[in-house]
């Protein structure tokens, strides 16, 4: 698959951070993986208001082909994708070795799910609609303190 | 002078009151009636008592046979033993018609010389007779013509009655043949008799099993039969029939009765029925309810047919089913049939339901999330008044998108009328576009418009040809958010077609679908989004189907594909309201 192919050409996550220092941390980058419109224009702004930088995707391989995987702090990823699904995705950037804080955000209404992908490794599972509040307190569990 | 009888003269007269007593006693001999033991006896007497050279008689039939000749004869006659021969040689002829002299008194056999005597036996001498020959030159003395006639006597006598006896017995026997001929006949027709009896019997059992088959086979088919005399109107029901009017069984039945057991709605049937019989005949179907006393309604399928008997009657004979339980178990299937329908339809409903909270979800999401965002900006210091607005239109924008979701989910449920307005595709389409301008736009789609002039009205629906317009459009531009390498057209396309139609083309250049998958784009649920429910396409079919045009999916001879529908314009296409 594309997106596997272009992970391999990335430096580590660990690496970046490192390169960045302690002002990374103020304005970390969200990059939000979700197909679905709304989503993807509501969020921004809030997360903008909240301190942090958002970089929005509509699916897993426009995510990894954008290359900004390598600057990512925080990922919030849809659990249902065209081509690869968000546990995939998660999955292989563990493989990897890129362990990027994620956070699924879903529609689907299985809570089943949520326990199973923080199984995995998942910060968080937030079932869509949540609130605005619940988004940050994962966000704080993910990166420390936001602004 | 008085001559004293001589001693000799004594004993001679002794010794025939002897023979004469003997002879007299010949009778007793004769029990059996029998004409050769009468012959035979008296000569054998004669020719005792007599001595005589031979002795002949001859016994007449008395039905004109053969008579009887019998001899006896001395030694010196040895020779002739037959007493045919002996017949012969006394000159008597065989045939009992000819004329019947005595033979002579003297003869001359064998080269002696005979004197014969002869009696005719009967009163008319046709009983037979009897001839004696002795070689003594006075025979026969007076005492011995006396014997002679006496022995001929009795044995005339003895004929005569053997005659009689035969006479008794033949007719006796006569009788009784014909007392047996009669009992043999008197049996033969007792024995045709009782064979006529057991024929009856054994017609009458085969009658009573084919009453007995045909009250069972009207029982088991709940069919009853009947005879109704148009001029009479008298009514005769068949076991069955009075069953299923439930009257009671052998009572009177008359039109009346039958009006009582009808169904009020379909009374104006039954007279319509008599009129049908009295007036034309022939053939009737009528199809009745009954409605029996406790409200119970039976469906009856009823056959007539009326006839003309040879005495110009008229009558209508015909049979009458109960269909109560077939039409029952008609609308149980169909009832289960629709509800089958109805459960295939939503037999997903789980699934469906999932889909729906999750279509649901995604702008309920979007709402919340900007709700959210709205309330901080406008509690910042200072407040971000541009972002609250921003926010605010986002959230009536999620709105409507969700109930734009809803609206799609009835087209699959719910029953949609087709409402017979002119639609300008034209206009339509624009409207749809100035609907998605701004998401078009934030997509970085650039749109191509190609609406023709020509393009005549359609009837329809407007707003559900819309919709099937924005499923499109969405669709396509959906299936190019993940084109970066070429610019995102889409091309919208209207155009008059031959047959007066009008198509409408949606053309991206986005992904494209997988050739194989054609024939499932439009199936309900088919979806390449992981979060789409997949009715889009399938309800935009359907409305195009009510409308009466077709919708269908083509690859583009580049990247992206084509989504195209062609209705007619004219009245046929949908102007009447159809119920899905």
């Amino acid at each position: 698959m594309r997106a596997m192919e272009l992970l391999q050409g990335h430096p580590s996550r660990t690496l970046v951070l490192q390169n960045r220092g302690v002002e990374t941390i103020m304005h970390s980058l969200v990059a939000i993986v979700d197909d679905d419109e709304s989503v993807r224009d509501s969020l921004p702004d809030l997360l903008r208001h909240l301190g942090f930088d958002a970089q929005t995707y509509s699916s897993a391989e426009g995510f990894v082909e954008s290359g900004a995987v390598g600057e990512t702090d925080c990922l919030l990823l849809d659990v249902g994708l065209p081509g690869m699904s968000g546990p995939d995705l998660h999955r292989e950037l563990l493989r990897r070795g890129c362990s990027i804080p994620t956070i699924f955000i879903t529609a689907q209404s299985d809570r089943s799910l949520g326990t199973r992908l923080v199984a995995e490794g998942a910060v968080a599972c937030l079932f869509k609609p949540f609130s605005d509040t619940a988004l940050l307190d994962a966000l704080t569990a993910a990166l420390g303190t936001g602004a | 002078m008085i001559l004293e009888p001589s001693t000799e003269d004594f004993a001679q007269l002794l010794g025939c009151i002897n023979d004469l007593v003997s002879v007299a006693g010949l009778p007793a001999i004769w029990s059996r009636d029998e004409p050769r033991q009468i012959g035979a006896t008296v000569l054998d007497a004669l020719f005792g008592i007599l001595g005589l050279a031979f002795a002949f008689v001859r016994l007449n039939d008395p039905e004109g046979g053969p008579p009887i000749e019998m001899s006896r004869v001395a030694p010196p006659l040895g020779e002739i033993a037959r007493p045919r021969d002996l017949a012969v040689a006394l000159g008597l002829s065989s045939d009992v018609r000819a004329p019947r002299p005595l033979p002579k008194s003297e003869l001359q056999l064998d080269g002696a010389r005979f004197r014969v005597a002869s009696v005719r036996l009967g009163l008319q001498g046709d009983v037979g007779i009897l001839v004696v020959g002795s070689q003594r030159l006075d025979f026969p003395v007076r005492t011995e013509a006396l014997l002679i006639q006496v022995a001929t006597n009795h044995a005339a006598i003895g004929l005569q009655r053997a005659r009689l006896s035969l006479a008794q017995r033949r007719i006796a026997a006569d009788l009784d043949e014909r007392v047996a001929r009669r009992t043999a006949e008197l049996s033969a027709a007792n024995e045709e008799l009782r064979r006529e009896i057991a024929e009856r019997g054994r017609v009458e059992e085969a009658l009573r099993r084919s009453e007995a088959f045909l009250a069972q086979a009207q029982r088991v088919s709940s069919t009853g039969s009947f005879s109704w005399c148009l001029d009479t109107d008298r009514i005769v029901f068949s076991e069955e029939l009075y069953r299923i009017f439930e009257l009671e069984e052998q009572s009177t039945v008359t039109l009346e009765q039958i009006g009582t057991r009808m169904h009020p709605d379909d009374a104006p049937l039954m007279a319509r029925l008599i009129e049908q019989a009295r007036q034309i005949g022939g053939n009737l179907t009528y199809d009745m309810r009954l409605r029996m006393p406790d409200g119970r309604i039976k469906h009856t399928r009823m056959f007539g047919n009326v006839i003309v008997l040879p005495d110009r009657r008229r009558e209508c004979i015909g049979a009458m089913q109960d269909v109560t339980l077939r039409i029952l178990s008609n609308e149980a299937l169909d009832k289960a049939r629709t509800e089958l329908a109805y459960v295939t339809r939503s037999m997903s409903l789980g699934a469906l339901a999932a889909s729906i909270a999750h279509e649901v979800n995604q702008p309920l999401s979007g709402i919340i999330t900007n709700a959210g965002t709205c309330m901080r900006f406008l509690a910042a210091d200072p407040p971000n008044v541009d972002g609250a607005l921003e926010s605010s239109r986002r959230t009536i924008r999620d709105g409507h998108r969700a109930a734009d979701v809803i609206a799609r989910l009835r087209g699959l449920f719910g029953k949609s009328y087709v409402a017979a307005e002119t639609v300008d595709l034209n206009e339509a389409a624009r409207e749809v576009i100035s609907l998605l301008s701004s998401d078009l736009r934030r997509q970085n789609v650039s749109l191509v418009l190609e609406l023709g002039d020509d393009v005549l009205a359609v009837a329809g629906d407007r707003v559900q040809l819309q919709q099937v317009i924005l499923n499109l459009v969405r669709n396509a531009s959906d299936a190019m958010s993940d084109i970066d390498d070429r610019p995102r057209r889409l091309r919208i396309g209207t155009e008059r077609e031959a047959g007066d139609r009008v198509r409408l083309t949606v053309q991206d250049v986005g992904v494209g679908f997988d050739p194989s998958a054609e024939d499932r784009l439009f199936d309900p649920f088919y979806t390449t989004k992981s979060d789409g429910m997949g009715i889009g396409l399938f309800v935009s079919r359907s409305i195009i189907e009510r409308h009466g045009g077709l919708l269908w999916a083509a690859s583009n001879a580049g990247p992206g594909s084509t989504f195209a529908f062609s209705i007619p314009c004219r009245t046929e296409g949908g102007s009447s309201a159809t119920r899905t």
